[in-house]
């Protein structure tokens, strides 16, 4: 049997006995998705970074705290990154850091369509533009529109990871939604604005 | 039982329609941009599309609502591949492996502490084990006076015994003093019943209080005839008393 293959709990109390291949292989399974939850949710590299290696760092060193009769690891993993995040913002409530802007070019990820590069460039905009506008979300319904519209999270894992109710999830993201049409309507009028008023 | 089903289902069915009628654009906007989620209910689904089809501001609503996601799905796929740098593994892996150095002497130390314990628990229960064989091997030697032995022992060695013998019912055979041993193993045994005060005879000591005992008594007997040791039955005092 393949390590991957192996259920959590089993790779968990092999990882926490000192099984270095365990440790990792439960790693490589969840970094990526927390990783990208705090990024969306920070805004910030850095951050990001910091979180997830503050979640590892909890399971490493305390892990009593994680109680499989409670839940899943992986929302376990993702309720501790929520802590962190929102400590997080909590700290730097109106910093919205751009600088997942790949200056190292390592986390753009270019589709392989076959785009012009004039294209290419409106994509990236568009990009930003919508990564901005999430960023600028307030962050209970930035979270929600995280989980259930990046992540594609049902409401159901959505609510577990946030340890809320699912009605309070639906609530949140259908208030994230609403805000960030608003937003990219705005985004998206005004250069139409502004061609009409040169004609 | 197929009146009732068909009753379920007239029932279902006109839930369905219910729902579907009674989608307005206050759920609309709750609920209705979740017409494309994976996870999204069918009833609700059919709702939100009849609801879309005929009036306009949701319709448009709906439409910018797919731009969006849209936009999302871009950004989506553009971070898809996101993933913590590896020094981040880096780091953790040396957590891990300094904690597993860190509790490694630990370990050894309460490995160590255990079998020292175990063996004190099993050095002690060996000792006591020991001790009491010894004690039950001289209680069996006591005890084990048998014919032969007592014809090999010194007499001056069993005076003690001798007296024992003759006072107190033991059931063994009790060198009698002052006689050989011929050891050669061809003695006899021979039963007789008489009066303990008989026994002052052979040189046993006797209380001349119960002299008059009546007891059943075998003589082992030597190849000349002469009787070497005694055995004083047990239940002869019994006999005495009720007879």
């Amino acid at each position: 049997m393949k390590i991957l293959d192996e259920k959590p709990d089993a790779l968990l109390k092999r990882a926490l006995r000192g099984d270095e291949q365990a440790f990792l292989a439960l790693y490589q399974k969840h970094q990526s998705a927390l990783y990208r939850y705090a990024l969306r949710m920070t805004g910030s590299q850095w951050a990001a970074e910091e979180v997830v290696q503050e979640v590892f760092l909890v399971l490493i060193r305390e892990p009593q705290k994680y109680q499989p009769e409670r839940g899943e690891l992986g929302a376990f993993l993702y309720g501790v990154a929520r802590n962190r995040v929102m400590k997080h913002l909590e700290k730097t409530p109106r910093e919205l850091s751009l600088d997942v802007m790949n200056a190292d070019g390592s986390a753009w990820y270019e589709p392989e369509d076959p785009l012009t590069p004039m294209m290419i460039a409106e994509k990236r905009e568009r990009i930003e533009q919508v990564r901005a506008a999430v960023l600028g979300l307030p962050a209970e319904f930035r979270e929600a529109v995280v989980l259930c519209e990046l992540e594609e999270m049902s409401y159901e894992e959505a609510a577990s990871a946030c340890g809320c109710p699912i009605g309070t999830i639906r609530s949140r993201l259908h208030r994230g939604r609403a805000l960030l049409l608003a937003k990219l309507e705005l985004l998206r009028d005004a250069p139409r604005r502004a061609s009409a008023g040169a004609k | 039982m197929r009146r009732a089903g068909l009753a379920r289902e007239q029932s279902s069915l006109r839930t369905v329609r219910k729902a579907v009628a009674m989608m307005n654009c206050e759920e609309f906007e709750l609920r209705g941009l979740d017409l494309d989620r994976a996870d999204a209910d069918p009833q609700e689904a059919a709702a939100a599309t009849k609801h879309v089809a005929v009036c306009g501001r949701c319709s448009a609503m709906l439409e910018s609502w797919r731009e969006v996601k849209g936009d999302l799905r871009l950004l989506r796929e553009s971070t898809r591949l996101d993933s913590a740098p590896a020094r981040v593994e880096m780091r953790l892996k040396q957590e891990l492996r300094t904690r597993r150095e860190a509790r490694g002497p630990h370990r050894t130390a309460v490995i160590a502490s255990w079998a020292l314990a175990a063996a004190a628990v099993v050095a002690s229960l060996g000792w006591m084990q020991i001790h009491r064989r010894a004690e039950k091997s001289v209680v069996a030697e006591r005890k084990t006076v048998n014919a032969a032995d007592m014809l090999t022992t010194n007499p001056t060695e069993n005076e003690n015994d001798v007296r024992l013998a003759a006072d107190f019912d033991t059931g063994e055979f009790t060198k009698l003093p002052g006689s050989l041993s011929s050891g050669t193993g061809d003695e006899s045994i021979l039963q007789v019943r008489m009066q303990r005060g008989a026994l002052e005879r052979y040189g046993l000591p006797v209380d001349p209080e119960r002299a008059s005992e009546l007891l059943d008594v075998d003589f082992l007997v030597g190849e000349d005839g002469q009787p070497q040791a005694v055995r004083l039955h047990q239940d002869t005092q019994i006999a005495a008393v009720t007879q």
